[in-house]
């Protein structure tokens, strides 16, 4: 029997020696100067880039690579041999995967995905932290049976694990008819075993984005991928020695490897597992790699995970709607007294799903009811925001929008296993009691269907709701608050980073209000989110008081000493690295480009979302860079201390549809000017020339130009 | 990565010490060792003889025969084989003060059950009636049966059956199943005297039985009764080298190895009343510190810090801090005795197996245990005023460790790495995975003394670095887990000192890289461990990838352990040359003549590194035998 030095030195090789035939072939066709890159991405080779801090962009570069890959594939029959040999293995992999793209050529097609971009594995921040993905999981080769692999995937769904897949599984799940892509989390990579570098390069990249990690500090890596990212691997039989090697290397970064290969196999605990029952796959690599699930059980007749909650539901797959821009609609949180109600007291008034024709759009009103001691009408619209995840949650469910301008799609194959109205009450009854135990101590939900009586109370409740919350929402201001709030929920990922949440400025990921962060330290007041109390002023115009300064000196460890809210030069906020838009300075104009990370085109700058978001980020203060939250973008402490808003310049365009109305709003306020959004450029009018731009705000008379310089 | 107390370091910090013992007109062992150079030739090959009165006989090219007729391999045999008893004698004798308080304990008494579930386990290995009866009844009756194992007249130890069952038909086949303890040492005395034998194999063999006597029984009483009265050892904090000793307190130093007195040492002097009493004389409190093998006994229960190893007794003394220093038996220097009188430190004795000039006798047994301890921590704190703050110098530094891995603390921790869906727990597969896959190489239990024969503590924690650097685990007990604490290799963060396998394992296991096993009678607890391991694996235990060390060694219980691990099947490798160079005959009976016997023996190199180096290449060599 091999031994388990045998196995990865001779795999490694293997792979080593792919990387050189792709290097060969590929030699035929382009030069040293050929550029090389994977798509949407600031971190080059993302593998190669973390483990040596090489910056790879050309044929030439990526064959001398090849050199550091030999020199890590040492054969002393030490476990720091097997390690190395395994990360060369990837980064082997990736040199093979590399070549694939050479030539601007794009090598995958549906289902495969290949390389995930930069804002991608940014948009996996948020979730990551707050546990909603409790971890990824890399399933490799071919399952026994279709329906073993599909039933696998399926079960890591459900329990809102982040699925890639590499070889034969793929196939096997389109044979299925498994929906595959990111949105639903799961992520085909390839078809050959070189695809494995892709994912081994989102794990490295979450340290580079999330962790500081710095490029090239080789152990610094596998640290905070062993300590941080929840990973591991599942292989199926027959496992070859190139995938016991690139096992190797994932057991290297902390990521175990489950299989059902019995064959010359050497068990090692809690990193190289035989489980030769696949049907416990599941459970036997949660417990390998310490994720413990958050179970809610909920009495619906679907799955219900953060999985799903991407799911896009089209309309040939609709049972039916209900669509609150078309017919009356609404959903409200309310408090009332506790003797007025029955806890878990579930009601649907009006007929269920099941007497309305296929394709038909409903009324919909959705009333919960909660009564707690620690319950404040603040926590309404916290408690009401999160009824778009629970929902969507749910298989064959989609909910988008808000209060009466919501649209709820339900599948027909939700309908037919059996999904009736009552079940929006089950999930978000199970859910509220869940997350919100320390405010709400009993909940009811009436679920309303009767057009005559959702109008009713659209107009007669829900609107006054609406418009009371309204007016504390603007009478929310940094100034008329006592409080800030820190949010270090990110410190799991970014053990540096601290945001500072004001009512004028919400946390960069755009998950964390002022009032959600209340709420949050209210659930916990030993949590992530504390009271920072706003006393003792330095500079009121930049965002500067000592209180914030010492809490984020404190919750930083001391990382960071000085911060202001309202400046992006001076001392400017720093990120952990999931935030929702990246804002950066123009020089021709004076004024900043802010991207959002859906846009992958290239801006102004002369960088993409991607290059912008890589030059701050893991807690690290870069004046003229700033993460944020979408909604901070037309708020009147956006970067306050340079001018406030006037100096936008270019927004891609689905961002100022976002954001249009209030920015608009914001800037006739400040400065009284109508339809500021019109003087903003978007790619539409100008990509990458910041010429054109200078030209397109001159012609548009953009304020900007009469501001002083910024720096 | 943190930064590690080097031997360097520890070196300075001594000769600072050194100081005050000429400010104190004293001298320490480095200036008795110089004065001992060269050592008599003779007694370093073991060929001087002594036994009668004929002699002295001495064995020399132009006199290779003794008077009698004996030659240089009976010589250097017999001499060789009392030091085997001397060791034997001195373990069991522990071993059998813990079964006499065991026989004793009672619910109201000083000595009380800690470990019920362990008192049970082992009443029915000497099949003892255990359903519905009172604990302590149990408890007596295995004290008594057990005191019986020293001098039965028929059959072999009990605790053999511990052994895995090719152990025991080895041992049987090779006539070297130790009987009673007091006959092997009876008889080997009885062998070695004028006029008996002089077949060096057959004192060999017999040194074998003997040692076995020791290790599967004196000792391994001595281990697993401490377990049942003061508790089976779990992983506890702790700090190690002579910066515990604090300024502030009444410091008092338990020294020796019989846990029976520092355990109720400990009890005094957390009474309310010495605090009181010491903070009334202007000390913050009362710091119990230890010393030697009774140090790891109440660190690994108590967490008490550990001031030092064998070398360093003098050292504890000569901070000036000491307000008391209490003993019980074996590795007392009696250079304590002047030593102590030249500051106000008390020195008192307790046992009448070492009585020491210049040392205060306070006779300590079972019945007045608690009372004298009282009135030892008594002594202490009165004596706090009487200090001579001029001649204080404590040396700051300490090391954290983490002490306690019994075999059951190592399966505990084993358990918490297995995965419920394809394992068992209470196992040591965990670690056999390792070992079989080779993310482990191998492991090695590193024991002993001191010995200023070469670099004290230096071949202890250069051997345990680079052996953890290529990936191979290191178990110690006695001095050597001293040297290993005050180097910091007991501390968690050691794991930064490992070759990559060794460290994950201790990431993932959270242990530290050098397990601390205990103290020199629980060397038992190492051989039960490979025993369970090749038991488990289901080959044979010298086929195992694990081997013993003791590289700085000096005392004749020494050779009786690497006696018992070498007949247990463990390739032992020792940094001291054996006194039996004096023979060829010897040399080859110890190194190799003992490997057709019980598939082991001894690996010897006073060079640190090499001994090292071929410790590394005998594991791999075990390893390759296996194919793995």
């Amino acid at each position: 029997m091999a031994t388990l030095f045998e196995r990865v030195f001779k795999g490694s090789d293997e792979m080593y020696a792919l990387a050189e035939q792709a290097i060969a072939e590929a030699e035929k066709n382009y030069g040293d100067d050929e550029p090389v890159a994977f798509p949407n991405t600031a971190y080059f080779m993302g593998c190669l880039y973390a483990m040596t801090g090489t910056k790879i962009t050309t044929f030439g570069q990526l064959k001398e690579s090849m050199n550091w890959i030999r020199s890590q594939m040492t054969r002393e029959k030490r476990t720091h041999d097997i390690f190395t040999s395994g990360i060369a293995t990837a980064c082997s992999a990736e040199v093979i995967e590399a070549c694939k793209y050479l030539g601007g050529k794009t090598p995958y097609a549906e289902p495969y995905l290949g390389a995930m971009a930069d804002g991608e594995v940014r948009e996996l921040g948020v979730p990551l932290v707050t546990g909603d993905i409790p971890g990824f999981v890399v399933i490799i080769g071919t399952a026994p049976t279709d329906e073993q692999g599909v039933e696998l995937i399926k079960s890591y769904q459900t329990k809102s694990i982040f699925v890639f897949l590499v070889g034969g599984i793929v196939e096997q799940a389109r044979r299925m008819g498994l929906n595959m892509g990111f949105k639903v989390r799961i992520f085909p990579l390839g078809d050959q075993l070189s695809s494995v570098a892709h994912v081994v390069s989102v794990a490295l990249r979450v340290a580079l984005i999330f962790g500081n990690v710095q490029p090239g500090d080789y152990d610094g890596m596998r640290a905070y991928t062993f300590q941080r990212v929840m990973a591991f691997v599942n292989a199926f039989e027959p496992v070859d020695d190139m995938t016991v090697a690139c096992g190797a290397g994932a057991i290297s970064l902390g990521f175990p490897v489950i299989t059902n290969d019995d064959n010359d196999m050497w068990r090692v605990p809690k990193s190289l597992i035989v489980q030769p029952n696949i049907s416990e796959f599941v459970e036997t690599s949660l417990e390998a790699r310490n994720i413990k699930i958050k179970i809610t059980q909920i009495d619906i007749p679907v799955a219900f995970s953060t999985a799903f909650e991407g799911e896009i539901i089209r309309r040939g797959n609709m049972q039916l709607e209900a669509d609150g821009s078309r017919v009356d609609c609404f959903e409200l949180v309310q408090t009332v007294d506790a003797k007025d109600i029955e806890d878990h007291d579930i009601k649907l008034i009006g007929p269920d799903l099941d007497t309305f024709e296929v394709g038909k759009k409903i009324n919909l009103g959705v009333l919960v009811k909660v009564a707690g001691k620690k319950m404040k009408s603040d926590f309404e619209p916290v408690i009401e925001r999160k009824f778009h995840t629970y929902l969507n949650c749910m298989e064959g469910i989609m909910h988008t929008g808000q209060r009466d301008m919501i649209r709820i799609r339900v599948s027909k194959d939700a309908f037919d296993m059996g999904f009736r109205a009552k079940h929006f009450g089950e999930v978000l009854y199970a859910k509220i009691k869940s997350d919100f135990e320390a405010v709400v101590d009993k909940c009811s939900i009436e679920v309303y269907t009767e057009p005559a009586d959702v109008t009713r109370l659209r107009h007669e409740i829900a609107e006054a709701a609406y418009n009371m919350r309204d007016d504390r929402l603007n009478s929310l201001t940094d100034e008329n608050v006592e409080n800030f709030y820190t949010c270090t929920m990110c410190q799991s990922f970014s053990p540096s980073h601290v945001c500072i949440v004001t009512p004028e400025r919400l946390g960069l990921c755009g998950a964390v209000s002022w009032l959600d962060a209340q709420a949050t330290y209210e659930l916990d007041n030993s949590g992530p989110c504390q009271v920072v109390p706003k006393v003792g002023v330095i500079d009121e115009r930049i965002g500067k008081w000592d209180s914030v300064n010492e809490a984020v000196c404190k919750y930083s460890q001391g990382a960071l000493e000085t911060v202001s809210l309202y400046s992006i030069i001076e001392d400017p906020m720093t990120s952990c690295g999931c935030f929702e838009c990246i804002c950066g300075i123009e020089p021709m104009t004076g004024g900043v480009v802010i991207v959002n990370r859906e846009h992958a085109g290239m801006t102004p700058t002369g960088m993409p979302f991607s290059e912008l978001a890589s030059m701050t980020g893991g807690g690290v203060q870069t004046p003229g860079f700033m993460g944020h939250g979408k909604h901070f973008i037309s708020s009147k402490k956006f970067m306050a201390a340079e001018g406030g808003v006037q100096r936008i310049v270019w927004m891609p365009k689905m961002l100022k549809e976002q954001v249009g109305e209030r920015l608009n709003k914001t800037a006739k306020e400040l400065y009284g000017i109508d339809n500021f959004v019109d003087m903003i450029a978007d790619e539409t009018i100008v990509e990458d020339d910041p010429e054109k731009l200078f030209e397109f705000i001159t012609e548009k008379g953009h304020p900007v130009l009469g501001l002083d310089p910024m720096v | 990565m943190k930064k590690f107390t080097t031997v360097e370091e520890m070196e300075y910090d001594s000769k600072r010490l050194k100081e005050t013992a000429c400010a104190v007109c004293i001298d320490t062992w480095e200036t008795r060792a110089e004065n001992q150079k060269n050592h008599c030739k003779f007694g370093e090959g073991g060929i001087c003889c002594r036994i009668c009165s004929m002699g002295p006989c001495r064995i020399t090219p132009k006199a290779p025969k003794g008077i009698c007729g004996a030659d240089a391999a009976a010589i250097a045999g017999r001499n060789y084989l009392r030091s085997i008893v001397g060791g034997a004698a001195a373990h069991s004798d522990h071993g059998r003060e813990i079964a006499y308080v065991l026989a004793t304990a009672s619910r109201d008494g000083a000595y009380q059950i800690k470990d019920e579930q362990k008192c049970i386990s082992m009443a029915k290995e000497f099949d003892i009636e255990t359903d519905g009866r009172d604990i302590y009844d149990i408890a007596h009756e295995l004290g008594n049966k057990a005191l019986l194992e020293y001098g039965k007249p028929f059959g072999t130890l009990t605790f053999l059956n511990r052994a895995t069952k090719e152990r025991q038909e080895t041992w049987a086949r090779n006539k070297i199943a130790p009987r009673s303890i007091d006959r092997e040492c009876t008889e080997a005395m009885h062998m070695t005297h004028m006029g008996n034998t002089a077949d060096a194999t057959a004192l060999i063999r017999q040194g074998l039985r003997t040692s076995l006597a020791d290790g599967w029984g004196g000792s391994m009483m001595g281990t697993d009764f401490s377990d049942v009265l003061f508790g089976t050892p779990k992983p506890v904090n702790t700090e190690a080298n002579l910066g515990v000793l604090d300024k502030d307190k009444v410091n008092i130093i338990v020294h020796g190895h019989d846990p029976a007195l520092s355990e109720m040492i400990v009890l005094a002097a957390q009474m309310p009343e010495y605090t009181k009493r010491a903070q009334e004389l202007g000390a913050k409190g009362i710091n119990i510190v230890g010393l030697c093998c009774t140090s790891n006994e109440v660190a690994m229960r108590h967490g008490i810090p550990m001031a030092g190893n064998f070398l360093q007794q003098e050292n504890a003394v000569l901070t000036g801090a000491v307000e008391l220093i209490v003993a019980d038996v074996q590795c007392i220097f009696p250079a304590l005795g002047p030593l102590s009188k030249c500051f106000h430190t008390h020195f008192v004795t307790t046992s009448p197996k070492a009585v020491i000039p210049d040392s205060e006798f306070i006779l300590f047994e079972p019945q007045n245990a608690l009372e004298n301890a009282k009135k030892i921590v008594s002594m202490a704190v009165e004596n706090f005023v009487n200090r001579n703050n001029d001649l204080v110098f404590i040396p700051e530094r300490k090391e954290k460790a983490t002490v306690g891995y019994s075999c059951e603390a190592i399966i505990e921790e084993l358990d918490g790495v297995t995965n419920s869906h394809v394992d068992l727990t209470g196992t040591y597969k965990p670690l056999i995975e390792c070992l079989k896959s080779g993310v482990l190489r191998g492991a090695v239990g590193i024991v002993g003394c001191n010995n200023p024969r070469v670099r004290p503590d230096y071949s202890h924690i250069s051997a345990m670095k680079e052996l953890i650097k290529n990936d191979i685990l290191v178990v110690v007990t006695g001095c050597s887990a001293q040297a290993a604490a005050k180097a910091g290799l007991l501390d968690k963060e050691a794991r930064e000192l490992c070759g990559d396998g060794l460290k994950r394992v201790c990431e993932l296991v959270d242990i530290p890289p050098v397990l601390h096993m205990g103290s020199c009678v629980d060397i038992s607890r190492i051989v039960l461990l490979a025993s369970k391991v090749a038991e488990q694996w289901g080959i044979r235990i010298d086929q195992l990838p694990v081997i013993g060390c003791a590289p700085e060694w000096m005392s004749e219980k020494a050779v009786a352990i690497a006696n018992y691990v070498v007949s247990t099947g463990l390739d032992t490798y020792l940094g001291i040359e054996p006194q039996v160079n004096g023979s060829d005959q010897m040399m080859q009976l110890i190194t190799e003549g003992t490997r057709d016997m019980v598939g082991a023996g001894f690996v010897i190199n006073t060079d640190i590194e090499k001994l090292t180096r071929a410790m590394i290449d005998g594991i791999e060599a075990k390893r390759a035998a296996l194919g793995i």
